[in-house]
């Protein structure tokens, strides 16, 4: 196929990108014990993008015989030569990469197929009943299993040779508990890129289960917090969820140039000196990050992007034709879900770099605040960095130690003031957003995280 | 390009298949979609695209127990059926999993075009160029930051082992513009508007641009709001936003079939003002939903959902129907991609008798929110999140442009406190929403 998908770019006449991707996917979803969806599918189709007189055209097929591409490739050509004639600002050209030449595996030694859908649906059944029997509170509960398998080839007119293989599994646990006519939610996802045994590395199924339904019991008791600026200390899941959402965002070049708060800001101080947040194709400090990516969709090297360099911003994320725009090298964020979609510029990794102080000495600098856990319900963020999310599990924190269950919190405020905040960055660090689903006109598998840090934002609780 | 007597004998052979592998019950879903679009960014025209698909989604059943797969690989289809029975056969049963039985289906006007066989790449980069002429006609500060024209053609056939057999084509044009009004420093709030049209002739953008543009305009030069507890209204898309989701999650019977409706057991009771009535039509006239069969090929109806702040119905499909011993509405919704899922096609809050221009100068202090930005529960009903292109309301009169304002409240509660719905209605997507006033919402200047 490569070789095919080779000779078509080479006579395309122009830049083209040729892109396969053969998609196998599973989904077993449990709610109180009753089977929701047990359900695969297999998708496999080529995109085409071409560049004629500075605009891009797009096209796809799932007719892979070779008379059929070379169609799709002149659908493509055509479609860029027929807005080209309206185009008010064409693309002068496209910053040159490292093209991708070669194969990449994923690194596993537990590959997901040598688990059969049984084993999977029989776990999916167990962990959903030791919800319910876990605690007399627990009304309802829902298990869910997810994996998405990918080949990919992807080849353009100037050199890119890439065949690339993605597997990233999923598992989710929800828990409901009740008292008195209040309910309360607990829950925990984790996703990987790699294998069976990766995905349940960093806990086991039983453990989320029996996380979901602590959370859940324990907030049903628990008062709300009080509204208001406070110090907290923040775990590696909301400092992903706060890298990605609020700040990720805004550094994304396509959402710069059009009006993000960052437009203005390159290599100005936008946050504490103690903070330095990355976004990477590669999975650092810890394995199997779900956003895990050797080459991007435009056939590009990923690398590993500093965003914020020790408190000040020092790049941008990057397609090849933004990067040619703010005469940068690439950075690999061009991303398409699938085959049918054009690659546009979206995050991979997303977290900040771990700092020198030990966990527990981040809470007992604390006097009055909260411990604050995960993403919860709810939760949006604009291109100006302000933020609003739900917290999975919220602390108080009195004179240095972690004190009572707090129900229903938020966090809010705008993600630079937040940075800008930190007084103190854990020595610790965590992927946590690894069964996350970052949506912009098509879907992303991305991951975030980080390590605890100590910072402070606006709290706020719901009834 | 797949047409229904070619779909229709992929159903077949997949059914043929299926049975092979030792299903007893099998409904095949095939479905071809042609899609042209073009899209807007920066005020300027971006990528535009052409694709093609068919995608075959099959439900295997072996003995109550159910399995799904579906391919888009034609080539591979009978190994798709065999995975749909190996799912089916590792699941465990349930006596409610049945497939509906077949119910004739009448064609309904108006939902092809055969004229948008010939649209080109060409008449949809015109339609874009369009939106951003009409933008630039109004005032130079407007900019379309974003927006789409997209022109889709499909044809849908299901059939069934219990005698299902039901096949139709549609085209849809569907567009929308996001505006942003810039002067000098000032930038205001981002507005957003959509329109569709299943005829080549139907297709007007040129008022989706504008409504989006003067939305944007007037958003220049907000300030800060007040903070107050008190009236609210919505425009149709902050309907959407707050309202919509809630109804199709609290009248899923699926849901109430799991207890998580707290309006599942108890339809009859009030639970909003009496001025609420809800309707689904899956057949309504020109309507983006408007499908002559629903997922399991059932032919679509009128169902009246509140009547008078009063539930009346679920929404059901064959497995809730079964399982809840009631009618089933056909609201099995979902593409060949997925398994049937329940939710509304053309969901509509019947319009009230005063005008929004009406309902405002009757109110003394309050807001008026164009789009919602937040989250919007709908177990809980628990809705907070940011009033887009929001306006003061002082002494019946829209006083100022407001920004950085949060909204905040309970939809069960909202509900309850409605004291007034527009006469004027708007296409939010599928839905036709009016404007709603709603009392005592929490409103919060930052």
């Amino acid at each position: 196929m490569q070789d095919i998908l080779a000779r078509i770019a080479a006579q395309a006449g122009g830049w083209v990108e040729l892109r396969f991707q053969g998609r196998s996917t599973q989904q077993i979803a449990v709610r109180n014990g009753e089977l929701e969806e047990s359900s695969s599918k297999r998708i496999q189709g080529i995109g085409v993008r071409a560049l004629v007189d500075g605009v891009f055209g797009f096209a796809s097929t799932t007719d892979l015989r070779e008379s059929s591409i070379v169609e799709t490739v002149k659908a493509a050509q055509s479609a860029a030569r027929t807005s080209a004639a309206a185009k008010k600002h064409r693309i002068p050209g496209l910053a040159s990469a490292s093209m991708a030449v070669g194969t990449f595996p994923v690194k596993t030694s537990d590959p997901l197929d040598d688990h059969p859908l049984e084993e999977k649906l029989e776990l999916v059944l167990r962990i959903d009943e030791r919800i319910r029997k876990a605690s007399s509170s627990v009304v309802s509960s829902s298990t869910s299993y997810a994996e998405i398998q990918d080949e990919k080839i992807i080849v353009t007119s100037d050199g890119a040779r890439a065949h690339l293989f993605v597997a990233i599994p999923e598992f989710r646990v929800m828990a409901v508990a009740q008292k008195d006519g209040n309910q309360c939610f607990g829950m925990k996802a984790n996703g990987v890129h790699g294998g069976w045994r990766d995905l349940f590395a960093a806990m086991s199924p039983e453990d989320m289960a029996d996380y979901a339904v602590r959370t859940a019991v324990e907030q049903l008791t628990a008062p709300l917090p009080q509204g208001g600026l406070a110090t907290v200390v923040l775990d590696p899941g909301l400092v992903g969820v706060l890298s990605h959402e609020a700040i990720g965002h805004t550094v994304e070049a396509d959402i710069v140039l059009g009006g993000a708060i960052t437009a203005e800001k390159m290599n100005e101080k936008v946050a504490s000196e103690l903070v330095t947040m990355i976004d990477s194709g590669a999975s650092e400090h810890a394995p199997h990050a779900t956003g895990t990516l050797a080459v991007d969709d435009e056939g590009v090297a990923t690398r590993k992007t500093t965003l914020i360099e020790n408190g000040v911003l020092r790049s941008y994320l990057h397609n090849r034709e933004t990067a040619a725009h703010f005469d940068v090298e690439p950075t690999g964020n061009a991303r398409a879900f699938e085959y049918s979609d054009a690659p546009i510029i979206r995050m991979r990794n997303t977290y900040i770099e771990p700092g020198d102080t030990p966990v527990e000495d981040l809470i007992a600098g604390v006097e009055d605040g909260y411990y604050m856990c995960g993403l919860g319900f709810g939760g949006q963020a604009d291109s100006n960095a302000e933020f609003m999310f739900g917290v999975r599990e919220a602390h108080r924190i009195h004179n240095g130690k972690l004190g009572e269950v707090v129900r229903g919190a938020t966090i809010s405020g705008n993600a630079f003031d937040v940075l800008s905040s930190v007084d103190a960055v854990g020595n610790d660090f965590q992927w946590d957003l690894g069964a996350g689903t970052c949506g912009k006109s098509q879907y992303a598998k991305v991951d975030a995280g980080g390590p605890h840090l100590r910072c402070k934002a606006t709290i706020g609780g719901r009834q | 390009v797949n047409d229904e007597t070619q779909l229709r004998e992929q159903c077949r052979g997949a059914i043929a298949a299926a049975k092979q592998c030792g299903a007893d019950e099998v409904e095949v879903f095939a479905q071809t979609s042609r899609t042209i679009s073009v899209e807007i960014e920066k005020h300027d025209l971006q990528t535009s695209s052409s694709q093609q698909e068919t995608m075959i989604g099959v439900r295997a059943y072996v003995d109550r127990r159910v399995g799904f797969a579906c391919t888009n690989v034609i080539e591979e289809l009978d190994a798709t059926c065999a995975d749909a029975v190996k799912l089916a056969k590792a699941s465990p049963k349930d006596d409610h999993n049945v497939l509906a039985d077949p119910v004739p289906v009448a064609p309904i006007d108006g939902l092809y075009d055969p004229a948008a066989e010939t649209f080109t790449v060409s008449d949809a980069v015109n339609q874009a160029i369009r939106m951003i002429e009409t933008a630039e006609s109004m005032d130079r500060r407007l900019v379309l930051g974003g927006g789409s024209f997209s022109a889709n053609l499909s044809s849908r056939c299901i059939v069934t082992t219990r005698g299902i057999d039901v096949a139709s084509n549609g085209s849809l044009f569907t567009y929308h513009a996001l505006a942003t009004a810039k002067d000098g420093t000032q930038v205001s709030n981002m507005a957003f508007h959509f329109d569709a049209s299943h005829a080549v002739d139907g297709i007007d953008v040129g008022p989706v641009a504008a409504h989006a543009c003067r939305d944007a305009l007037g958003s220049l030069g907000a300030k800060k709001g007040e903070s107050f507890v008190g009236p609210v209204i919505l425009a149709p898309n902050a309907v959407q936003s707050i309202l919509a989701g809630l109804f199709a999650f609290q009248l899923s019977a699926k849901n109430a079939l799991r207890g998580a409706s707290r309006w599942g057991g108890t339809l009859g009771q009030s639970v909003a003002s009496p001025s609420l009535t809800l309707v689904d039509d899956g057949c309504l006239p020109g309507g983006v939903a408007t499908e002559s069969f629903d997922r399991e090929g059932l032919p679509h109806r009128k169902l009246i959902l509140i009547e008078a702040g009063v539930p009346q119905a679920l929404m059901h499909n064959a497995y809730t129907a079964r399982a809840m011993n009631a009618d089933n509405t056909s609201h099995a919704t979902g593409s060949a991609r997925t398994i049937p899922y329940i939710g509304p096609t053309n969901l509509s809050i019947l319009p009230g008798a005063s005008s929004k221009d009406e309902m405002i100068a009757e109110m003394k202090n309050g807001l008026l929110v164009n789009r919602f930005s937040g989250s919007s529960n709908p177990i809980s009903g628990d809705f907070s999140g940011v009033a887009k292109a929001a306006y003061l309301i002082k002494d019946g009169k829209l006083d100022r442009p407001v920004t950085g304002t949060l909204i905040a409240g309970n939809v069960f509660d909202a509900l309850n406190k409605l004291t007034g719905i527009s006469s004027d209605t708007e296409r939010v997507f599928t839905a036709i929403l009016p404007y709603v006033r709603i009392d005592g919402i929490s409103v919060t200047a930052e």
